[in-house]
Protein backbone atom coordinates (compact mmCIF):
# COMPACT_ATOMS: atom_id res chain seq x y z
CA UNK A 1 0.00 0.00 0.00
CA UNK A 2 2.87 2.06 0.92
CA UNK A 3 4.90 1.34 -2.11
CA UNK A 4 1.95 2.28 -4.32
CA UNK A 5 1.19 5.92 -2.55
CA UNK A 6 4.73 6.70 -2.82
CA UNK A 7 4.90 5.63 -6.69
CA UNK A 8 1.88 7.77 -7.34
CA UNK A 9 3.64 10.54 -5.77
CA UNK A 10 7.07 10.42 -7.33
CA UNK A 11 4.60 10.37 -10.91
CA UNK A 12 2.64 13.05 -9.74
CA UNK A 13 5.94 15.34 -8.67
CA UNK A 14 7.24 14.38 -12.10
CA UNK A 15 4.40 14.38 -14.07
CA UNK A 16 2.07 17.40 -13.01
CA UNK A 17 1.29 20.51 -11.47
CA UNK A 18 2.35 19.34 -7.88
CA UNK A 19 5.65 21.50 -6.59
CA UNK A 20 8.72 19.31 -5.90
CA UNK A 21 8.48 20.21 -2.54
CA UNK A 22 4.75 20.34 -1.49
CA UNK A 23 3.15 17.07 0.17
CA UNK A 24 0.39 15.66 -0.67
CA UNK A 25 -2.62 13.92 2.08
CA UNK A 26 -3.88 11.02 1.14
CA UNK A 27 -7.82 12.61 0.91
CA UNK A 28 -6.45 15.85 -1.26
CA UNK A 29 -8.02 16.73 -4.17
CA UNK A 30 -5.93 15.86 -7.23
CA UNK A 31 -8.23 18.13 -9.28
CA UNK A 32 -9.33 21.20 -6.58
CA UNK A 33 -5.50 21.48 -5.74
CA UNK A 34 -4.78 21.71 -9.25
CA UNK A 35 -2.47 19.38 -9.44
CA UNK A 36 -4.05 16.97 -12.66
CA UNK A 37 -6.56 18.39 -15.49
CA UNK A 38 -8.45 16.14 -17.54
CA UNK A 39 -5.35 15.31 -19.83
CA UNK A 40 -2.84 15.40 -16.57
CA UNK A 41 -5.81 12.41 -15.83
CA UNK A 42 -5.79 10.30 -18.53
CA UNK A 43 -1.71 10.31 -18.60
CA UNK A 44 -2.01 9.17 -14.46
CA UNK A 45 -4.75 6.05 -15.82
CA UNK A 46 -1.71 5.25 -18.69
CA UNK A 47 0.48 5.07 -15.95
CA UNK A 48 -1.44 3.14 -13.65
CA UNK A 49 -2.26 0.32 -16.22
CA UNK A 50 1.10 0.08 -17.69
CA UNK A 51 2.91 0.18 -13.90
CA UNK A 52 0.91 -2.47 -12.54
CA UNK A 53 -0.47 -4.18 -15.64
CA UNK A 54 -4.31 -3.45 -14.77
CA UNK A 55 -6.93 -2.87 -17.25
CA UNK A 56 -9.51 -0.15 -15.24
CA UNK A 57 -12.85 -1.57 -16.04
CA UNK A 58 -15.10 1.48 -17.04
CA UNK A 59 -17.57 1.72 -14.01
CA UNK A 60 -14.01 2.30 -11.48
CA UNK A 61 -12.99 5.03 -13.75
CA UNK A 62 -15.04 7.28 -10.77
CA UNK A 63 -13.86 10.25 -9.17
CA UNK A 64 -13.21 8.86 -6.34
CA UNK A 65 -11.21 6.35 -7.62
CA UNK A 66 -9.38 8.64 -8.94
CA UNK A 67 -9.23 12.44 -7.28
CA UNK A 68 -7.31 11.79 -4.18
CA UNK A 69 -4.19 9.31 -3.11
CA UNK A 70 -6.18 7.11 -1.15
CA UNK A 71 -8.64 6.43 -3.63
CA UNK A 72 -6.13 5.88 -6.49
CA UNK A 73 -4.14 3.68 -4.23
CA UNK A 74 -7.61 1.52 -2.84
CA UNK A 75 -8.51 0.93 -6.89
CA UNK A 76 -4.77 -0.57 -7.44
CA UNK A 77 -4.69 -2.37 -4.50
CA UNK A 78 -8.19 -4.14 -5.99
CA UNK A 79 -7.37 -4.42 -9.43
CA UNK A 80 -3.99 -6.37 -8.70
CA UNK A 81 -5.03 -8.57 -6.34
CA UNK B 1 -35.75 38.12 -7.21
CA UNK B 2 -37.98 37.57 -4.18
CA UNK B 3 -37.07 34.18 -2.16
CA UNK B 4 -40.42 32.89 -2.68
CA UNK B 5 -40.65 33.59 -6.56
CA UNK B 6 -37.17 32.22 -7.10
CA UNK B 7 -38.31 28.99 -4.96
CA UNK B 8 -41.39 28.37 -7.52
CA UNK B 9 -39.08 29.22 -10.34
CA UNK B 10 -38.75 26.78 -13.62
CA UNK B 11 -35.54 27.07 -15.08
CA UNK B 12 -36.73 25.66 -18.91
CA UNK B 13 -39.24 28.80 -18.81
CA UNK B 14 -36.85 31.26 -17.63
CA UNK B 15 -34.54 30.09 -20.76
CA UNK B 16 -37.62 30.35 -23.09
CA UNK B 17 -38.53 33.66 -22.02
CA UNK B 18 -38.72 37.24 -23.98
CA UNK B 19 -37.16 35.74 -26.71
CA UNK B 20 -38.46 38.44 -29.20
CA UNK B 21 -36.67 41.12 -27.05
CA UNK B 22 -33.58 38.79 -27.31
CA UNK B 23 -34.02 38.97 -30.92
CA UNK B 24 -34.22 42.60 -31.48
CA UNK B 25 -31.14 42.83 -29.04
CA UNK B 26 -29.14 40.32 -31.26
CA UNK B 27 -29.99 42.52 -34.28
CA UNK B 28 -28.95 45.46 -32.86
CA UNK B 29 -25.69 44.04 -31.72
CA UNK B 30 -24.85 42.38 -35.26
CA UNK B 31 -25.76 45.49 -36.63
CA UNK B 32 -23.60 47.59 -34.40
CA UNK B 33 -20.36 45.63 -34.72
CA UNK B 34 -20.46 45.11 -38.55
CA UNK B 35 -20.97 49.38 -38.62
CA UNK B 36 -18.15 49.18 -35.54
CA UNK B 37 -15.82 47.39 -37.60
CA UNK B 38 -16.51 49.49 -40.69
CA UNK B 39 -17.55 46.10 -42.86
CA UNK B 40 -20.32 46.06 -45.61
CA UNK B 41 -21.80 42.79 -44.80
CA UNK B 42 -21.41 39.52 -42.91
CA UNK B 43 -19.46 36.24 -43.81
CA UNK B 44 -20.99 32.78 -41.82
CA UNK B 45 -20.31 29.82 -42.21
CA UNK B 46 -23.38 27.74 -42.68
CA UNK B 47 -23.27 23.94 -41.13
CA UNK B 48 -26.86 22.71 -40.92
CA UNK B 49 -27.13 22.94 -37.39
CA UNK B 50 -29.49 25.59 -35.41
CA UNK B 51 -26.90 27.70 -34.20
CA UNK B 52 -25.70 29.12 -37.51
CA UNK B 53 -29.23 28.63 -39.07
CA UNK B 54 -30.21 31.63 -36.27
CA UNK B 55 -27.43 33.87 -36.51
CA UNK B 56 -27.52 33.94 -40.26
CA UNK B 57 -31.73 34.39 -40.14
CA UNK B 58 -30.78 37.12 -37.57
CA UNK B 59 -27.66 38.85 -40.04
CA UNK B 60 -30.21 38.48 -43.06
CA UNK B 61 -33.55 40.48 -41.07
CA UNK B 62 -31.05 43.16 -39.93
CA UNK B 63 -28.35 43.69 -42.97
CA UNK B 64 -30.68 42.25 -45.87
CA UNK B 65 -29.83 38.90 -47.77
CA UNK B 66 -27.91 41.12 -50.02
CA UNK B 67 -25.63 42.28 -47.23
CA UNK B 68 -24.74 38.30 -46.34
CA UNK B 69 -22.46 36.10 -47.88
CA UNK B 70 -23.10 32.08 -46.64
CA UNK B 71 -20.49 29.42 -46.46
CA UNK B 72 -21.16 25.54 -47.00
CA UNK B 73 -17.65 24.06 -45.71
CA UNK B 74 -18.02 20.27 -45.95
CA UNK B 75 -15.53 17.80 -45.82
CA UNK B 76 -15.78 13.87 -46.34
CA UNK B 77 -16.46 12.86 -43.00
CA UNK B 78 -19.55 15.13 -42.87
CA UNK B 79 -23.03 14.38 -42.74
CA UNK B 80 -24.40 15.07 -46.06
CA UNK B 81 -27.22 16.23 -44.63
CA UNK B 82 -25.51 19.22 -43.34
CA UNK B 83 -24.98 20.58 -46.89
CA UNK B 84 -28.42 19.88 -48.17
CA UNK B 85 -29.64 21.43 -45.01
CA UNK B 86 -27.06 24.51 -44.96
CA UNK B 87 -28.35 25.16 -49.03
CA UNK B 88 -31.88 25.24 -47.81
CA UNK B 89 -31.80 27.54 -45.12
CA UNK B 90 -29.50 29.91 -47.69
CA UNK B 91 -31.82 29.42 -50.37
CA UNK B 92 -34.88 29.89 -48.31
CA UNK B 93 -33.34 33.28 -46.99
CA UNK B 94 -32.30 34.33 -50.33
CA UNK B 95 -28.95 35.17 -49.48
CA UNK B 96 -25.72 33.97 -51.81
CA UNK B 97 -23.87 31.32 -51.03
CA UNK B 98 -21.14 28.99 -52.17
CA UNK B 99 -19.96 25.46 -51.02
CA UNK B 100 -15.83 25.40 -50.93
CA UNK B 101 -15.17 21.30 -49.59
CA UNK B 102 -12.02 21.34 -47.26
CA UNK B 103 -11.11 18.04 -48.09
CA UNK B 104 -8.42 19.32 -50.16
CA UNK B 105 -7.16 21.04 -47.46
CA UNK B 106 -7.27 18.68 -44.97
CA UNK B 107 -5.65 15.88 -47.52
CA UNK B 108 -2.67 18.14 -47.85
CA UNK B 109 -1.63 17.91 -44.00
CA UNK B 110 -2.32 14.10 -44.11
CA UNK B 111 -5.17 14.65 -41.84
CA UNK B 112 -7.44 11.85 -42.65
CA UNK B 113 -4.29 9.40 -43.17
CA UNK B 114 -3.27 10.11 -39.58
CA UNK B 115 -6.36 9.68 -38.26
CA UNK B 116 -6.59 6.42 -39.70
CA UNK B 117 -3.28 5.18 -38.11
CA UNK B 118 -4.42 6.48 -34.71
CA UNK B 119 -7.85 4.59 -34.67
CA UNK B 120 -6.28 1.05 -36.51
CA UNK B 121 -3.60 1.68 -33.50
CA UNK B 122 -6.58 1.80 -31.25
CA UNK B 123 -8.88 -0.60 -32.48
CA UNK B 124 -6.91 -3.23 -34.36
CA UNK B 125 -9.89 -4.44 -36.30
CA UNK B 126 -10.83 -1.07 -38.02
CA UNK B 127 -11.23 -1.55 -41.30
CA UNK B 128 -12.20 2.20 -43.28
CA UNK B 129 -14.17 0.94 -46.05
CA UNK B 130 -16.40 -1.18 -43.47
CA UNK B 131 -16.62 0.87 -40.06
CA UNK B 132 -17.42 4.17 -39.18
CA UNK B 133 -15.94 5.85 -35.91
CA UNK B 134 -16.94 8.05 -33.36
CA UNK B 135 -15.63 9.95 -30.50
CA UNK B 136 -17.71 10.02 -27.32
CA UNK B 137 -17.61 9.93 -23.43
CA UNK B 138 -19.76 8.07 -20.90
CA UNK B 139 -23.12 9.02 -20.30
CA UNK B 140 -22.65 10.93 -16.74
CA UNK B 141 -26.18 11.23 -14.92
CA UNK B 142 -26.18 7.03 -15.19
CA UNK B 143 -23.10 6.52 -14.58
CA UNK B 144 -20.99 9.29 -12.70
CA UNK B 145 -17.60 8.51 -14.23
CA UNK B 146 -14.81 10.81 -15.55
CA UNK B 147 -14.24 12.43 -18.35
CA UNK B 148 -12.44 9.51 -20.27
CA UNK B 149 -12.94 8.84 -23.90
CA UNK B 150 -13.58 6.32 -25.94
CA UNK B 151 -13.56 5.68 -29.89
CA UNK B 152 -16.58 3.60 -30.74
CA UNK B 153 -16.58 1.63 -34.01
CA UNK B 154 -20.02 1.37 -35.92
CA UNK B 155 -20.79 -1.24 -38.46
CA UNK B 156 -24.17 -0.80 -40.20
CA UNK B 157 -24.51 1.64 -38.11
CA UNK B 158 -24.53 -0.94 -35.05
CA UNK B 159 -21.83 -0.20 -32.62
CA UNK B 160 -19.60 -3.35 -32.73
CA UNK B 161 -16.94 -1.76 -30.21
CA UNK B 162 -15.58 0.41 -27.24
CA UNK B 163 -11.81 1.77 -26.75
CA UNK B 164 -10.29 3.39 -24.30
CA UNK B 165 -8.34 6.40 -25.66
CA UNK B 166 -4.68 6.58 -24.37
CA UNK B 167 -3.45 10.65 -23.65
CA UNK B 168 -1.30 10.57 -26.61
CA UNK B 169 -3.81 9.34 -29.31
CA UNK B 170 -6.56 11.41 -27.67
CA UNK B 171 -4.19 14.34 -28.11
CA UNK B 172 -3.21 13.59 -31.10
CA UNK B 173 -6.86 13.08 -32.63
CA UNK B 174 -7.88 16.49 -30.98
CA UNK B 175 -5.27 18.18 -32.51
CA UNK B 176 -5.92 16.60 -36.53
CA UNK B 177 -9.82 16.49 -35.67
CA UNK B 178 -9.28 20.62 -34.97
CA UNK B 179 -7.75 21.14 -38.05
CA UNK B 180 -11.09 20.83 -39.77
CA UNK B 181 -12.57 23.58 -37.84
CA UNK B 182 -9.67 26.01 -38.59
CA UNK B 183 -9.28 25.21 -42.15
CA UNK B 184 -12.85 26.60 -42.23
CA UNK B 185 -11.58 29.35 -40.52
CA UNK B 186 -8.98 30.09 -43.08
CA UNK B 187 -11.34 29.50 -46.01
CA UNK B 188 -13.93 32.39 -44.05
CA UNK B 189 -11.58 35.12 -43.71
CA UNK B 190 -10.42 34.53 -47.06
CA UNK B 191 -14.06 35.33 -48.08
CA UNK B 192 -14.52 38.18 -45.79
CA UNK B 193 -11.72 40.11 -46.45
CA UNK B 194 -12.35 39.75 -50.24
CA UNK B 195 -16.19 41.12 -49.59
CA UNK B 196 -14.76 43.38 -46.41
CA UNK B 197 -17.29 41.85 -44.40
CA UNK B 198 -16.99 40.51 -41.00
CA UNK B 199 -16.92 36.94 -40.24
CA UNK B 200 -20.27 35.79 -37.67
CA UNK B 201 -19.19 32.97 -35.49
CA UNK B 202 -21.95 30.88 -34.26
CA UNK B 203 -20.89 29.37 -30.70
CA UNK B 204 -23.77 29.63 -28.12
CA UNK B 205 -23.37 30.25 -24.02
CA UNK B 206 -23.62 26.89 -23.13
CA UNK B 207 -19.92 26.10 -25.46
CA UNK B 208 -18.03 28.90 -24.70
CA UNK B 209 -18.75 28.22 -20.95
CA UNK B 210 -17.86 24.20 -21.31
CA UNK B 211 -14.70 25.48 -23.69
CA UNK B 212 -17.15 23.34 -25.95
CA UNK B 213 -15.26 25.03 -29.61
CA UNK B 214 -12.15 25.22 -31.62
CA UNK B 215 -9.44 27.59 -30.21
CA UNK B 216 -8.75 29.73 -34.00
CA UNK B 217 -11.20 27.73 -34.87
CA UNK B 218 -15.08 27.76 -34.43
CA UNK B 219 -13.74 30.20 -31.99
CA UNK B 220 -11.94 32.66 -34.68
CA UNK B 221 -14.41 35.21 -35.67
CA UNK B 222 -15.21 38.56 -35.65
CA UNK B 223 -18.40 38.72 -33.61
CA UNK B 224 -20.44 36.45 -31.51
CA UNK B 225 -24.09 37.42 -31.50
CA UNK B 226 -24.93 33.93 -29.76
CA UNK B 227 -22.48 33.67 -27.36
CA UNK B 228 -24.61 34.90 -24.32
CA UNK B 229 -27.98 33.07 -25.36
CA UNK B 230 -27.86 28.97 -24.03
CA UNK B 231 -28.71 26.43 -26.56
CA UNK B 232 -32.11 26.50 -24.87
CA UNK B 233 -32.81 30.09 -25.89
CA UNK B 234 -31.20 29.10 -29.35
CA UNK B 235 -33.97 26.85 -29.92
CA UNK B 236 -36.26 29.14 -28.09
CA UNK B 237 -34.95 31.76 -31.21
CA UNK B 238 -35.16 29.11 -33.52
CA UNK B 239 -38.87 28.69 -33.03
CA UNK B 240 -39.26 32.17 -32.65
CA UNK B 241 -37.59 32.98 -36.18
CA UNK B 242 -39.86 29.51 -37.62
CA UNK B 243 -36.49 28.24 -38.84
CA UNK B 244 -36.71 24.81 -40.95
CA UNK B 245 -38.24 22.07 -38.79
CA UNK B 246 -35.94 19.43 -39.95
CA UNK B 247 -32.98 21.66 -38.57
CA UNK B 248 -34.94 22.17 -35.57
CA UNK B 249 -35.08 18.50 -34.77
CA UNK B 250 -31.35 17.34 -35.78
CA UNK B 251 -29.31 16.75 -33.14
CA UNK B 252 -26.79 19.13 -32.59
CA UNK B 253 -23.48 17.67 -33.33
CA UNK B 254 -19.79 19.17 -34.37
CA UNK B 255 -20.03 16.86 -37.39
CA UNK B 256 -16.38 15.87 -37.15
CA UNK B 257 -16.34 12.29 -37.28
CA UNK B 258 -17.93 9.77 -40.17
CA UNK B 259 -20.63 8.39 -37.66
CA UNK B 260 -22.94 11.50 -36.77
CA UNK B 261 -21.68 12.13 -33.22
CA UNK B 262 -24.30 14.13 -30.95
CA UNK B 263 -22.95 17.32 -28.60
CA UNK B 264 -24.57 15.32 -25.97
CA UNK B 265 -22.48 11.55 -26.49
CA UNK B 266 -19.43 13.86 -26.89
CA UNK B 267 -19.27 16.78 -24.54
CA UNK B 268 -22.42 17.46 -22.49
CA UNK B 269 -23.00 14.05 -21.44
CA UNK B 270 -26.40 14.60 -20.24
CA UNK B 271 -29.66 15.93 -22.33
CA UNK B 272 -28.77 19.44 -23.42
CA UNK B 273 -32.05 20.99 -21.16
CA UNK B 274 -30.44 19.50 -17.93
CA UNK B 275 -26.72 20.89 -18.71
CA UNK B 276 -28.65 24.29 -19.31
CA UNK B 277 -30.41 24.34 -15.97
CA UNK B 278 -27.43 23.11 -14.35
CA UNK B 279 -25.24 26.17 -15.78
CA UNK B 280 -28.18 28.64 -15.78
CA UNK B 281 -28.52 27.32 -11.81
CA UNK B 282 -24.97 28.14 -11.24
CA UNK B 283 -24.77 31.51 -13.17
CA UNK B 284 -27.72 32.64 -10.82
CA UNK B 285 -26.57 30.90 -7.84
CA UNK B 286 -30.04 29.40 -7.32
CA UNK B 287 -30.80 27.16 -4.18
CA UNK B 288 -30.39 23.22 -4.88
CA UNK B 289 -34.18 23.18 -4.04
CA UNK B 290 -35.03 25.22 -7.12
CA UNK B 291 -32.72 22.99 -9.20
CA UNK B 292 -34.05 19.61 -7.73
CA UNK B 293 -37.86 20.85 -8.70
CA UNK B 294 -36.69 22.38 -11.53
CA UNK B 295 -34.90 19.22 -13.43
CA UNK B 296 -36.32 16.59 -11.65
CA UNK B 297 -33.21 15.26 -10.01
CA UNK B 298 -31.96 14.10 -6.93
CA UNK B 299 -29.94 16.35 -4.72
CA UNK B 300 -26.95 13.97 -5.05
CA UNK B 301 -26.49 14.24 -9.00
CA UNK B 302 -27.04 17.41 -8.48
CA UNK B 303 -24.00 17.84 -6.56
CA UNK B 304 -21.83 15.49 -8.32
CA UNK B 305 -23.09 16.99 -11.79
CA UNK B 306 -21.99 20.37 -10.16
CA UNK B 307 -18.24 19.02 -9.63
CA UNK B 308 -18.21 17.80 -13.05
CA UNK B 309 -19.12 21.06 -15.21
CA UNK B 310 -16.83 23.23 -12.33
CA UNK B 311 -14.29 20.76 -13.60
CA UNK B 312 -14.92 21.60 -17.00
CA UNK B 313 -14.60 24.77 -16.91
CA UNK B 314 -11.46 24.66 -14.74
CA UNK B 315 -10.14 22.71 -17.44
CA UNK B 316 -11.19 24.39 -20.29
CA UNK B 317 -9.94 28.18 -19.39
CA UNK B 318 -7.33 28.24 -22.06
CA UNK B 319 -9.86 27.65 -25.02
CA UNK B 320 -11.69 30.88 -23.42
CA UNK B 321 -8.98 32.67 -23.03
CA UNK B 322 -7.12 35.54 -25.45
CA UNK B 323 -3.33 35.91 -25.62
CA UNK B 324 -2.25 37.25 -22.86
CA UNK B 325 0.04 40.53 -22.96
CA UNK B 326 2.84 41.57 -21.23
CA UNK B 327 1.93 45.37 -20.50
CA UNK B 328 5.30 47.24 -20.33
CA UNK B 329 4.09 50.70 -20.16
CA UNK B 330 1.69 50.67 -17.91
Amino acid sequence: MEQIKNDIVDYLKANSFMDNGSSLKDNDSLTQNGIIDSIGLLELMDYICEKYSIEIPEDMLTPENFDSLQGITNMITKLAK
Amino acid sequence: MQITEEMSMNIIEELNGNIENIALKLRGFIRDQVTGFKKKGIVIGVSGGIDSAVALTLCVQELGKENVHGLLLPEEESAPSSKTLGAEICESLGVSYEEVPISPILRSLNIYDKKEQIIKRVCPEYDIRIHKTSLVLPDFLNTGSLNVPYIRLVKNNETIGKYRLKATDYLELIGLQGVKQRSRMLVQYMYAETLNYAVCGTTNKTEVVLGQFVKYGDGGVDLEPLADCYKTQVYALGRYLDINKEIMKRPPSADTWSHYTTDEEFYWRMPIQIMDQMLYAQEHQLPLQVIEKSTGLSRETIEKAQKHIHRIRNNTEYIRAAPPVCYINR
